[in-house]
């Protein structure tokens, strides 16, 4: 008998230290995967760790309002925590993209497994009561409550994360924490009411957190993650394309269908060398145009000037607006351009738009993706200039990002040509973009046009007059001497010039 | 082939797909069973009508307005001839190059796209440049065309040997005695396509009126195109495949029955050069010729009635008595029309006229292919390796001629939902039977037999599918057998009657093919205004 209780004493012991290394690892996901996602990782963490300290505080209250069958009370919260606890983190990559609502739904998280985990402590404290010497039990539960917390904290960061990642961490210790609870179950069946229903849910509660960890890792294997290295801080897919942001160390990193777009490190000088040598050369811009460019970086760049009164962005994709403008690391990156007075969004295709607009513009800055697909080759087609040409002014100027002419010589060229042949007159410069490469960007003007840059702001981090000059220099390694099609919609030369060119770069 | 083309062609080639997609339960698709007014046109056959309950007076009256119809309605229109009528029983006008539309966007229930125009087609570029399909024309008088109508690319790939490849004709896959036989095919072709005959004339022009009546040329109109290729000495599968389905794409008949002659035209009346297109290029819309026919009718509608079924046509001493059932108000009504132009097929023409012995030559000498056409709304669909989805789609050695996507032509980015156009000859048994046969088919039936088809290249297709609308054209063109575009028939049928009936339509011209109908529209207005007001 001593024996048999001895042993009880033990596994109970045993289950607040499993109890314990899965409530800090619940409270570190929710930490960490908050910091991924909202950036600011200081105020995250120590929100996090304060709403769940709080709630567990709140926990440990209510235990006094628990009676009766307390073991039963203990094994129906393990199966709670390790349920809700689990499937935290596939939870909250869920709803992230809900914008607003995500701070509440990782808040309300926090608060359940602590106010859950805040029970348990107490619970076992009066199982083991009568059973334990006072003293004794206090420093054992403790003890086996801060290992816990010391396991949890040195594998968090040194094994989880890295072998299992976020999603399965959690997924994991929710596993761990219903398979505790079902060896309760099992043990103390005799003592418990209902030992065969609990017993039931713990199974079922078992395979859906089972399925989804195994679920997961293929989800994992076919999206994303595998493609990127880094981690995978928001991804939705509009009607349109798939957009993922993805963070490291040192930098944020967007995604369009798989394609890098940019990244915080040196977004800077891509930005600021598609605005500038165009709208500095315009005299007193105040009507700009932007193509595409629903990241709002662009815009940045072009609010510098003091007398643009309307930037006018058209952008396909609402997703992509709606996310640079709520998401905070975003607004961050993008100065909340977007949320700008002077910013008029429209989430309409370019194509169309063009056709029925009879505005015209001091300037347009074209920021497209790559040729990479017929769909977006339209936009830099014959037909497309030509309408582009209605809508600048006589004395305006327009720019185009025009892929990379190192990688690319006959796709940048062909842009070029392209535009010369619907009646521009061009002027191709280029510069280096670490995460791109060399990369390309055409002005074209509707008249001939001495281009000056008289205006450009001051504070930028790559441009400087003397920088400027360079840029319009093309070594021989970015020309080409191939005889090259104008991009039309019934030859789409470019998106073939385009493909093979890069694929040839990537093999 | 890499591994995953591997993969694609052995699970293909043992139809495991089809086997493990017939296990699903079968999701229900909706759409009806459209066809061209079969039961308004069945009253023609069946229904005894009694006296007219109006007169009316017209100058002219034309029936049908198809392209051949309004061609010449717009041209007499333009001749400053205001007393005219154009009767149509639809309640859209069109005939075979109508459309449809729906919230994604519009498309062709029948013809579909117009080649490059030959450049000595005066009328007809005139017409385009109206129409700003021609935005204007070079120094050199070459015309430039809208580069929002000429087919984006990619235009066309064909599903064969596991993969999509780009164009229709078979390269991928095929082994290299069958590509140079191919080659040499095409060669050939090249050459009709310049050839003139001894009168100087193109030896394939069009309209095929035009073309050379030398009889080097003319004695490939006395035997099949599956005859000539054989008496040349080809032989390769592939080139017998790709032939068949043009003969079939273009005149809905079968290489084994369509004139060598005919045949050939297919590859060699082309001849259109252009400042900014080639010979071979295509002109398309989302809505296919349903374009040209908005552009046609511009200035004709306070001239034009639908659901209007004429019902009989005679000649009397000094005037042409038309008679029509007004389909709305369910009554006869009666024009007395100095002249008259039946743009209609010759099958109802002669109907109308109640000439017996003109009823049994063309119940024995025309045969009238009948055709579906699928309306197909999908979500994206699965894809299979090789060339993206395209203008025109085709699978390689399959019943139908494939789809064509009328959202290729928008100019938007993307779309999220798509309309593809299926066709399908029906060339299987003889024209009667296929008719009975296509009446008599359920919604149900015609889904199955699409989707098991396109299942191949699109696996998800069933599930990505949400409707599917059927258009069967009972009698949507004439056959092109041998002797029928060089025999007697076709001209005496042609002939006007009594300086007072004329006949437009493209079964007299014995190809079936925009043109051809712009062109006899554009006669047969010529004679009318011959003739009226003498
Ligand atoms: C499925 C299909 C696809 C085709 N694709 C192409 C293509 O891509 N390109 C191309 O160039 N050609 C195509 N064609 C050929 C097409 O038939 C011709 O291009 C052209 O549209 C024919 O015009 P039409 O005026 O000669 O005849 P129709 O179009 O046959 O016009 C005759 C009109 O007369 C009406 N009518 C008949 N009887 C009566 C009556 N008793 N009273 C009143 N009205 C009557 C009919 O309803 C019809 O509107 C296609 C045809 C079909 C069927």
């Amino acid at each position: 008998m001593q024996t048999k209780e001895n042993k009880a004493q033990w596994i109970l012991l045993l289950a607040v230290f499993v109890i314990a290394t899965c409530g800090l690892i619940y409270e570190l996901v929710a930490g960490t995967l908050a910091s991924y996602l909202l950036g600011d990782s200081v105020t995250q963490f120590s929100t996090i760790i304060g709403a769940y300290l709080f709630s567990m505080g709140i926990g440990s209250f209510l235990s006094k309002y628990l009676g009766g069958n307390l073991l039963q009370w203990f094994v129906r919260i393990e199966l709670m925590v390790g349920f809700i606890g689990g499937f935290s983190s596939p939870l909250l990559f869920i709803v992230f993209p809900l914008a607003n609502s995500f701070q509440i739904i990782l808040y309300t998280l926090v608060g359940i497994t602590g106010v859950l985990v805040g029970l348990e402590i107490p619970l076992l404290m009066r199982i083991l009561e009568h059973k334990v010497e006072f003293k004794e039990l206090v420093s054992r539960v403790f003890t086996f409550d801060y290992i816990g917390a010391l396991l949890a904290s040195l594998i968090f960061p040194l094994l989880l994360v890295p072998q299992l990642g976020l999603i399965r961490t959690s997924l994991f210790f929710g596993i761990l924490n219903i398979g505790v609870g079902w060896y309760l179950l099992h043990y103390f069946s005799a003592e418990l009411k209902r030992a065969a229903l609990l017993k039931l849910t713990a199974v079922f509660l078992l395979l859906i957190e089972l399925v989804a960890f195994v679920f997961s890792e293929k989800i994992l294997k076919y999206s994303e993650t595998m493609a990127f290295n880094d981690q995978i801080i928001y991804a939705v897919s509009s009607p349109y394309q798939r957009i993922v942001l993805t963070r490291n160390k040192r930098e944020l990193r967007l995604f369009l269908n798989g394609n890098l777009q940019f990244s915080s490190a040196d977004e800077y000088r891509y930005h600021e060398a598609l605005v500038h040598p165009a709208l500095s050369s315009v005299t007193k811009p105040s009507n700009v145009l932007v193509l595409g460019g629903g990241d709002g970086l662009a815009v940045r760049e072009i609010l510098k000037y003091q007398t643009v009164k309307n930037i006018t962005l058209v952008d396909l994709d609402p997703e992509m607006t709606k996310l640079f403008k709520s998401q905070s690391v975003l607004l961050k990156l993008n100065k909340e351009s977007l949320l700008n007075k002077k910013v008029k969004i429209i989430n309409q295709d370019a194509f169309i738009w063009l056709r029925e607009n009879q505005q015209k513009f001091d300037a347009i800055i074209i920021d497209f993706p790559d040729p990479s697909s017929f769909s977006v080759g339209k936009l830099y087609s014959t037909l497309f200039y030509q309408l582009v040409r209605t809508a600048i002014k006589t004395e305006g100027i327009i720019v185009i990002q025009s892929t990379s002419p190192y990688v690319a010589p006959k796709s940048f060229w062909c842009i070029d040509q392209t535009l010369k042949s619907v009646g521009f007159f061009t002027r191709p410069y280029h510069n280096y973009v670490p995460s791109f490469g060399e990369w390309g960007y055409i002005i074209a003007t509707p008249a001939e046009k001495e281009i000056s840059f008289h205006s450009l702001p001051s504070g930028l981090k790559f441009l400087d007059s003397a920088t400027l000059e360079q840029l319009f220099i093309f070594p021989e390694d970015m020309r080409t001497k191939a005889e090259l099609q104008l991009n039309k919609l019934n030859n789409q030369a470019l998106v073939h010039y385009f493909e093979e060119e890069w694929s040839k770069y990537l093999e | 082939m890499n591994r995953r083309d591997f993969i694609q062609y052995s699970v293909a080639a043992t139809g495991i797909s089809t086997i493990v997609a017939s296990c699903k339960p079968e999701n229900k698709i909706k759409g009806s069973i459209l066809g061209a007014s079969f039961s308004v046109g069945h009253l023609l056959r069946d229904k005894q009508f009694s006296s007219p309950s109006s007169v009316e007076v017209k100058q002219v009256a034309i029936i049908g307005s198809g392209v051949s119809g309004l061609t010449a309605a717009r041209q007499l229109r333009q001749q400053g001839i205001e007393g005219m009528v154009v009767l149509e029983l639809e309640k859209r006008i069109g005939g075979n190059a109508t459309n449809g539309e729906n919230l994604i966007s519009a498309y062709p229930l029948g013809a579909h796209y117009v080649p490059i125009p030959n450049n000595d087609l005066k009328e007809y570029l005139n017409f385009l440049k109206s129409a700003n399909v021609i935005t204007a024309f070079t120094k050199e008088g070459l015309p430039i065309y809208n580069e929002s109508f000429l087919c984006f690319d990619p235009e066309e790939r064909l599903y064969i040997n596991g993969k999509w490849q780009e164009g229709l004709i078979p390269q991928y896959g095929v082994p290299v005695n069958d590509l140079q036989e191919i080659e040499r095919f095409l060669q050939q072709m090249q050459e009709f396509r310049l050839a003139k005959g001894r009168d100087g004339k193109d030896a394939f022009s069009i309209p095929t009126n035009h073309s050379s009546e030398d009889p080097d040329f003319i004695k490939l109109d006395a035997l099949t195109m599956k005859e000539w290729m054989v008496h040349k000495g080809f032989t390769s599968e592939y080139l017998h495949w790709y032939v068949n389905y043009c003969t079939r794409d273009d005149f809905g008949t079968p290489y084994h029955i369509c004139s060598a002659w005919a045949g050939i035209h297919y590859f060699a009346g082309r001849k259109g050069k252009a400042a900014n297109a080639d010979y071979s290029d295509v002109l398309t819309w989302p809505e296919g010729n349903g374009f040209l026919i908005r552009e046609l009718s511009k200035d004709l509608h306070d001239y034009i009635r639908t659901e209007t079924l004429v019902t009989k046509v005679v000649k009397e001493s000094d005037h042409v008595i038309v008679q029509y059932y007004d389909v709305k108000s369910k009554v006869l009504r009666e024009i007395k029309a100095e002249q008259c132009i039946l743009a209609i097929p010759q099958f109802v023409a002669v109907r109308l006229l109640k000439d017996n012995s003109r009823i049994e030559t063309v119940k024995a000498n025309f045969q009238y292919a009948p055709w579906m056409v699928a309306n197909i709304v999908t979500d994206e669909v699965e894809e299979r390796s090789g060339q993206p989805l395209s203008w025109d789609n085709v699978i390689y050695g399959s019943e139908s001629l494939g789809y064509v996507d009328a959202t290729h032509q928008l100019l938007q980015q993307h779309t999220v939902k798509k309309n593809l156009t299926y066709y399908l000859p029906l060339t299987k048994m003889n024209p009667v039977d296929e008719r009975n046969q296509a009446q008599n088919k359920k919604h149900e039936e015609w889904v199955k037999q699409i989707i098991s088809e396109l299942k191949l290249v699109h696996p998800n297709i069933e599930s990505a599918v949400k409707e599917i609308n059927i258009t069967l054209w009972g009698h949507a063109m004439v056959q092109p057998v041998p002797g029928m575009i060089h025999g007697n028939l076709r001209k005496e049928l042609a002939r006007s009657i009594g300086n007072s009936i004329h006949f437009a339509h493209t079964d007299i011209s014995g190809i079936s093919i925009f043109e051809e109908a712009f062109y006899q529209g554009l006669e047969a207005a010529k004679k009318v205004i011959q003739y009226v007001g003498q």
